[in-house]
C-alpha cells in the first residue's frame, strides 16, 4: 500500500517542482542580459524596486499582459522595456495598446476584429482627437462618464504612461545619452534636460554617499547636475549599456549594464539585494502558480468520484497541500518584500481572502476527509487569486500606504482580521454551493455526507461571525482612534457590519430552530452576495473613492456573481431533483 | 376575570419582548436600514443620511402625488431601542448559571453597551474644528454647521470685544438685547441657507439700505445636505440704540467684506460667522507638514507641531498631532484632519463623546464572552468526536 501512498504524494510534489524551476533566472537573449538589466534598482512610486517590476506593471496597465508577441516571438517585460528606453521606434511598432470598446475604435476609424492590440504607431494619428475627447471627458465626475468616456480617459491615461516611460533615461527623439553628455552647455541642451527630469517615470542613479537615501537622481536631474559640474558617476555605464542595445552590440551593453550595477551596489547595497529579491518574486509569479496548481487539484477532484477515488483524492489532496504551499511562500514573499502585514490594499485582499479559506478547507479535509474540503478550497483558492489577477492591472500591487493608513498595527490586527471574516463567509457559502450541487446531482442521497456538509458550514460560519465581528469592533477602535468616532456609518464600515449582522441572523435562526439543514444552506449562500457587495460593491458607490475602467468590468461581473448565487440558493431551496419529479 | 386577562395579556407581552424572532426581525430591519443608509449617502452625504436613516425613529420620506411626508420605516434608533429592550428581557429571562451559556450571556450584555453607547454618540457627540495658520494662537473651537451673528466692537484696536448670538436665536422678528452695550438688534429676516448674487437691474429692492447687502440678491436656498457644502447662513438685521434706527444690513456667512457703524463714538462691525466655543487654553501652531512619499504625491504624513499653553493650570509644552495619533486633552480630542494655504495652515478636528469609552468596554466583553463561548463549544465538540471514534 506504500505505492498508493507515493503516487498520491507525486503530484503535489510535481508541482512543487515546476515552481522551482521557474525561479531559475533566464539565459540572454539574442545575447543581451536582459535579466540583469532588470535586477537595475529604480525609486518609482515612493519605493526601490527593480526595473523589472516597473516594465511588468507598465506593461500590465497597458497591455493586460506581462508580454508582448511580436514578430513571431513573445518579448518579456525587460526586453520590451529596453526598446522603450532605447530603440522607441522599434517599441512604437509594437503591439501593446489592448483597446476593446468599440467606439473607441470607431473613432479611430478602425472596426473591431479579433486583435484588440494595437501599436503606437497605428494610434499616433489620432493622439489629437483622443487627448480632447479624454479632456472632456475628465471634467465629468467618473461615475457620471459613459462608458465610451471612461474607455477614452483609461486609453489617454496609459498613452501618457507609455510617453513618459520612453523620456525616462533619454529623450525619445535623442541621439543617446553619450550625444546628450558631450552636448551638455550647448544652445538646447538645458530645456532638454530640463523637460527629461520632468517626463521621467524613475529615478535610476542611485544617491551618492552622505545624501539620503532617498535622493535617487532620473537622468533628466542627472544631466543638470552633470551641466553644473558634479556629474553622477553611474551616467557613463548607463549611456554605455544604451549606446549598445540601440546599436545591437550585446558585449557593449552587458558591459554598461555591469558597470552600473557594480557602482549601485557600492552605493546602495541594500537596494540592489532588495532588487534581487523582487525579480524572483516576479519571476516565479508564486499567485499564477497557485491558481494552476488549484485548477489541477480541482480537476482531480472531480474525476476522483467517477473513477478510483482511493487514489485521486488523495491526490487532489497533495495538489491542493502544493498550491496552498506556493500561495504561503507568495503571501510571504510579499510581506517581506513590503514590510508591511498582508493586507494592504484590494488586490492583496483577494490573495489573502483566497489564502485563509485554502487554509480552512485543509483543515476541514484533514477533520472529514470526504473530499469536499480539497473541493471548496481548491475552488476558493483558485477564484481569489483570480480576482487578484485582474486587479493587478491597476498597478503597482505593493504601492505604498496613504498617510491615514501607514499603521502596520492596525492593518495587522483590524484589517487581517476582517479579512478572515471575509473568507470564512465565503468559505461557508462555498460549501453551501457543494451541498445544493450534490444535492441535485448525486445519484442516491447520502445522509451522512449531508450531515457533514450541514455540521461545517455551521462551524465555518461561527469562525466568520468572531473574526468578522472582532475585525469590525477593531476597525471602530482604529477609527476611534484616529478620526475620533468609533462608528460612522461609512459605506466601508456598514459592509463589514451587514456581514456580521447576516452571520448573527443565521446562527440566530438556527439555535431557534426556525431554519433546519436547507434554510442554512440557503443563507450561507446568500452570505456570498453580501460579503461580495461589502468587498466590492462599496467601492462602486463613487463616494470619496474612484472607479476605474476596471470597476466598471467588476460592476458586471459582480451583478452576475449575484445572480448566480440567487439562482443557487432557489436551487438549493428546489426538492432534491425536482425536474425528475414533474417528468414522472 | 379582567385582572387575570391582564395578567395573561402582561405574560405574553414579555414573552414576546424577550423572544427571539423579535430579535431576528430587529437584525433583519437593521440590514435594510444599513443598506438604504448606505444607498443613501451618494445623494444625501454621510451625516444626512444617517441622521434620515440611523439616527431618527421613523424614515420619513415625501413621495409624489402626496404633500406630506409619510412614515415609511422604522428608523435606526426604533429598531435599536427594540434590540436592546429585546436582548434586555432575554438575558433577565434566560439567565441561569450554565457554562455553556454563560459565554453567550456575556456576549449579549456587551452587545446591549455597544448600542448604548452609539445612543451616547448620537445625544451627545460634539464635532468641531480648530483651524490655525503656523505662527497664529488660537483659543477657540469652530462649529461645522451652526453659526453665529457677532458683533464686535473695534473702538480700542488692542482689545476687540465681540457679542455672539447663536444662529438658534436668530428669527424673523426677534428683538435682541446685546448685554453690556446699548444696541439691540431687530431681525428681520433669517435664512440658515441662501445663494447671494450682485443685484441685476430687473431685480426687486434688497431689503438692505445700508452696507455692501443693498447691491445683493438673495434667494433662499434648502440647507446643505452633503458633508462637502456649507450653509450660506444669512440674516436682515436692524441694529438699534439709543431709539435710533442704523438701517437694515445685510449679514451673511459668505460676505467677507467688513461692515461697521459708528455709535456714540464707537464702531461696531457685523458678521457672520461659524459658531465659536471659547478654550480656556490656546494652541499655537509651530509647524505643519506635508510629507510625501520621495518621488510621487502620495502622501506619507501630516503632522501639526503644536504649543499647548494652559495658564490656569500652569501648562505650558509642545505636543505633535499627526495620524493615528491625536492630542487627547480636556475630555476632547484634536486630530488632523484637513491643511491649506499651501501647507502653512492645519485643521484639527475636535471631537468630545462624553460615551467614547462604551464601544471599548463592550468590545471587551463580547470578545471575552465570544472566546468563552466558541471555547467551550470546540472543546466539546473534540470530546464528542473522541468519544464516537472510541
Amino acid at each position: 500500500m506504500k505505492l498508493a501512498k507515493l503516487f498520491a504524494w507525486l503530484p503535489g510534489l510535481l508541482a512543487l517542482a515546476a515552481a522551482l524551476a521557474t525561479a531559475l533566472p533566464p539565459g540572454p537573449v539574442r545575447g543581451f542580459d536582459m535579466d540583469r538589466f532588470g535586477r537595475t534598482p529604480v525609486l518609482e512610486g515612493g519605493r526601490v524596486k527593480p526595473l523589472d517590476s516597473v516594465a511588468r506593471n507598465a506593461l500590465l496597465m497597458i497591455r493586460g499582459k506581462q508580454g508582448v508577441p511580436f514578430e513571431g516571438r513573445q518579448l518579456g517585460p525587460d526586453e520590451w522595456m529596453l526598446d522603450v528606453l532605447f530603440r522607441p521606434e522599434a517599441a512604437d511598432a509594437q503591439p501593446v495598446f489592448v483597446i476593446n470598446d468599440p467606439d473607441i475604435l470607431g473613432l479611430m476609424g478602425l472596426r473591431q476584429t479579433a486583435d484588440r492590440y494595437f501599436s503606437f504607431d497605428t494610434i499616433a494619428p489620432h493622439l489629437q482627437e483622443i487627448q480632447s475627447q479624454a479632456m472632456a471627458a475628465q471634467a465629468l465626475e467618473s461615475v457620471q462618464r459613459s462608458r465610451f468616456q471612461n474607455a477614452v480617459v483609461n486609453l489617454f491615461d496609459r498613452l501618457v504612461l507609455y510617453n513618459h516611460l520612453e523620456n525616462s533615461v533619454q529623450l525619445a527623439d535623442s541621439p543617446g545619452l553619450f550625444a546628450e553628455l558631450q552636448g551638455l552647455g550647448g544652445p538646447q541642451s538645458a530645456e532638454r534636460d530640463r523637460s527629461l527630469a520632468e517626463a521621467s517615470r524613475f529615478r535610476i542613479l542611485p544617491p551618492l554617499p552622505g545624501q539620503s537615501p532617498d535622493a535617487w537622481l532620473n537622468t533628466g536631474e542627472a544631466l543638470i547636475a552633470a551641466a553644473s559640474g558634479t556629474p553622477h558617476p553611474a551616467l557613463v555605464a548607463l549611456a554605455t549599456a544604451g549606446a549598445g542595445y540601440h546599436a545591437g552590440q550585446p558585449e557593449a551593453f552587458n558591459r554598461g549594464v555591469a558597470e552600473l550595477q557594480g557602482l549601485t551596489a557600492n552605493l546602495r547595497p541594500g537596494a540592489l539585494r532588495h532588487a534581487r529579491s523582487e525579480i524572483l518574486f516576479n519571476r516565479v509569479q508564486p499567485f499564477y502558480l497557485g491558481m494552476v496548481i488549484y485548477v489541477l487539484a480541482l480537476l482531480t477532484l472531480f474525476a476522483s468520484w467517477l473513477w478510483r477515488r482511493d487514489l485521486l483524492q488523495p491526490a487532489a489532496f497533495s495538489l491542493l497541500a502544493a498550491g496552498a504551499l506556493v500561495h504561503t511562500a507568495g503571501l510571504v514573499s510579499r510581506i517581506l518584500l513590503q514590510g508591511r502585514p498582508p493586507v494592504t490594499n484590494l488586490y492583496s485582499s483577494a490573495v489573502f481572502v483566497g489564502w485563509a479559506a485554502v487554509i480552512l478547507g485543509v483543515i476541514l479535509e484533514r477533520m472529514y476527509r470526504k473530499g469536499f474540503g480539497t473541493a471548496v478550497a481548491a475552488a476558493a483558492g483558485f477564484a481569489s487569486l483570480i480576482i487578484a489577477h485582474h486587479l493587478a492591472m491597476e498597478g503597482d500591487t505593493m504601492e505604498m500606504m496613504r498617510a491615514v493608513l501607514d499603521s502596520n498595527f492596525w492593518l495587522a490586527t483590524h484589517v487581517v482580521t476582517v479579512t478572515i471574516g471575509y473568507s470564512g463567509t465565503f468559505l461557508a457559502g462555498i460549501i453551501a454551493i457543494a451541498y445544493t450541487l450534490r444535492k441535485h446531482i448525486a445519484p442516491a442521497p447520502d445522509p451522512a455526507t449531508t450531515r457533514t456538509l450541514v455540521d461545517m458550514t455551521y462551524g465555518i460560519v461561527c469562525f466568520a461571525l468572531l473574526f468578522s465581528f472582532v475585525g469590525t469592533v477593531l476597525g471602530g477602535i482604529w477609527a476611534d482612534q484616529s478620526w475620533g468616532r468609533f462608528w460612522g456609518w461609512d459605506p466601508k464600515e456598514n459592509g463589514a457590519l451587514l456581514i456580521v449582522l447576516w452571520n448573527a441572523i443565521i446562527l440566530h435562526c438556527r439555535w431557534g430552530d426556525y431554519i433546519r439543514e436547507k434554510g442554512l444552506m440557503a443563507m450561507a449562500i446568500f452570505g456570498n452576495i453580501i460579503t461580495s457587495l461589502s468587498w466590492f460593491g462599496v467601492n462602486m458607490l463613487g463616494i470619496g473613492l474612484h472607479s476605474y475602467g476596471f470597476m466598471d468590468q467588476a460592476f458586471w461581473a459582480l451583478a452576475w456573481f449575484d445572480a448566480s448565487q440567487l439562482v443557487l440558493i432557489a436551487l438549493c431551496l428546489m426538492p432534491r431533483r425536482f425536474w425528475a419529479a414533474r417528468l414522472n | 376575570m379582567p385582572a387575570q386577562r391582564l395578567k395573561s395579556f402582561a405574560v405574553r407581552c414579555w414573552i414576546l419582548l424577550a423572544s427571539l424572532q423579535v430579535t431576528i426581525v430587529s437584525l433583519v430591519l437593521l440590514m435594510a436600514l444599513v443598506v438604504l443608509c448606505t444607498l443613501a449617502q451618494t445623494d444625501m452625504g454621510t451625516l444626512g443620511a444617517v441622521n434620515a436613516y440611523m439616527r431618527s425613529w421613523v424614515v420619513m420620506r415625501q413621495l409624489q402625488g402626496i404633500p406630506f411626508r409619510l412614515p415609511l420605516f422604522p428608523g435606526g434608533a426604533l429598531v435599536g431601542l427594540v434590540l436592546v429592550a429585546n436582548l434586555s428581557a432575554a438575558l433577565v429571562r434566560r439567565f441561569e448559571f450554565n457554562p455553556r451559556k454563560f459565554g453567550l450571556w456575556v456576549v449579549h450584555a456587551g452587545l446591549i453597551l455597544l448600542v448604548a453607547g452609539e445612543f451616547v454618540t448620537g445625544a451627545f457627540q460634539v464635532d468641531t474644528r480648530m483651524t490655525i495658520e503656523q505662527g497664529q494662537t488660537v483659543d477657540y473651537l469652530e462649529s461645522y454647521r451652526q453659526m453665529e451673528l457677532v458683533v464686535s466692537d473695534l473702538t480700542d484696536p488692542a482689545r476687540s470685544e465681540e457679542y455672539g448670538i447663536p444662529d438658534s436665536r436668530l428669527r424673523a422678528g426677534a428683538a435682541i438685547p446685546l448685554p453690556g452695550t446699548p444696541i439691540t438688534l431687530k431681525v428681520k429676516r433669517f435664512y440658515v441657507n441662501a445663494a447671494l448674487s450682485p443685484r441685476g437691474p430687473n431685480d426687486p429692492p434688497s431689503l438692505a439700505d445700508r452696507g455692501v447687502g443693498a447691491g445683493v440678491t438673495l434667494t433662499e436656498a434648502p440647507p446643505a445636505a452633503s458633508d462637502k457644502e456649507v450653509n450660506a447662513t444669512s440674516a436682515f438685521v436692524e441694529p438699534v440704540a439709543g431709539g435710533r434706527s442704523y438701517g437694515t444690513w445685510l449679514v451673511s456667512a459668505v460676505l467677507g467684506a467688513p461692515q461697521t457703524f459708528m455709535h456714540e463714538g464707537r464702531t461696531y462691525m457685523l458678521s457672520m460667522r461659524p459658531r465659536r466655543y471659547h478654550l480656556p487654553y490656546s494652541l499655537t501652531l509651530k509647524k505643519f507638514s506635508h510629507d510625501i512619499y520621495p518621488g510621487t504625491d502620495i502622501p506619507k504624513n501630516f503632522s501639526s507641531l503644536v504649543h499647548l499653553s494652559n495658564p490656569a493650570r500652569g501648562e505650558q509644552r509642545d505636543v505633535l498631532i499627526y495620524m493615528n495619533q491625536p492630542l487627547r486633552y480636556d475630555g476632547k480630542a484634536f486630530y488632523q484632519a484637513s491643511y491649506g494655504k499651501g501647507d502653512t495652515l492645519s485643521v484639527l478636528q475636535v471631537v468630545a463623546n462624553p460615551g467614547w469609552l462604551l464601544p471599548y468596554l463592550s468590545c471587551a466583553l463580547i470578545t471575552l464572552g465570544l472566546l468563552l463561548h466558541f471555547g467551550i463549544t470546540l472543546f466539546n465538540a473534540i470530546k464528542r468526536r473522541e468519544k464516537e471514534a472510541s
